[in-house]
């Protein structure tokens, strides 16, 4: 049920982490599981192929860095990937809020 | 520190993502970095080593359904497009090499090359295929029509375009990316 109502908003989820700052797959996958209370418990392989997509798409940038002897990719947002978080933000602003008072006008 | 099981599935995946076109070497770097860090996190959670490597990789899925995800994400319409051009652009080479007064082999290798160094830098999968697709008619033709094999040699000079356009492409992202 979460995975269906996730689909389209997967790349929102990604982006908001990396707002915050650079971060590895590992820890992007960490991040969205802490944010949100465990609800979004998100498996490995669906999170790098999108973040590779983003990646193509511009929106992300990766760099490679040595820690503890293991090679990692970090991610970051670009400006691109900014601007597409900020747009999409307030898309679903308004779309939560359209739906916080469709649903709330029944209860 | 022993890990067969992550191992044995990095093995596989890289066999995947070959079979997808998609193989990376950073891929595989990236997915067994992850891989490492679960594990690590099992283990300090108590679980023993296979147990450990048996959640991480339940995580990832089976390599064939994750190679499969990532082609679907990376799925690129302009790749038909590309392809259509590059099939095009050698099929005209091909017919005007062909043509009885033409005797102009610099040329026509210039040709060859120029497309396959600008096919070669806009597509992002498979790069044989559109070499071949630049660079086969006309040692096709050499052989339907004269017997001539030897013109197969030809259809080196798109292929090594095409990959180098490919490399010099993910070269300049790599740099641009690390930057």
């Amino acid at each position: 049920m979460i995975g269906e109502a996730l689909k389209g908003h997967l790349d929102l989820l990604l982006l908001a982490v990396l707002q915050n700052g650079p971060a590895h797959g590992y820890a992007i996958i960490e991040a969205l599981r802490q944010r949100s209370g465990g609800t979004f418990d998100l498996p490995e392989g669906t999170i790098y192929p999108a973040l590779h997509r983003l990646e193509e798409d511009g929106l992300l940038s990766s760099s490679w860095s040595d820690e503890a002897g293991r090679r990692r990719r970090t991610y970051q947002l670009t400006l691109k990937g900014r601007q597409a978080y900020e747009r999409r933000q307030e898309e679903w602003r308004q779309f939560a809020q359209a739906v916080n008072t469709t649903v709330g006008g029944h209860a | 520190m022993l890990k067969p099981l992550i191992t044995a599935y990095l093995r596989s995946l890289q066999d995947e993502l070959r079979r997808q076109g998609l193989y990376d070497p950073d891929t595989l770097a990236e997915v067994e970095s992850h891989l490492l860090d679960s594990l690590e996190a099992g283990l300090a959670s108590g679980l023993s080593p296979v147990e450990a490597q048996q959640h991480a990789l339940a995580r990832f899925g089976p390599p064939i359904l994750l190679a499969q995800q990532f082609a679907t994400q990376r799925k690129q319409p302009m790749q038909k497009l590309y392809f259509g051009l590059a099939l095009a652009a050698g099929l005209l080479i091909a017919f005007v090499d062909a043509q009885p007064h033409w005797d102009d082999t610099g040329i026509t290798v210039f040709a060859l090359l120029l497309t396959g160094g600008v096919i070669g830098l806009l597509v992002q999968r498979r790069p044989w295929m559109f070499g071949l697709a630049i660079g086969l008619w006309l040692p096709l033709y050499y052989i339907i029509t004269k017997q001539d094999f030897s013109m197969l040699i030809v259809a080196l000079f798109p292929l090594a375009a095409v990959y180098a356009g490919y490399g010099l492409r993910r070269l300049v992202r790599g740099t641009l990316h690390s930057a």
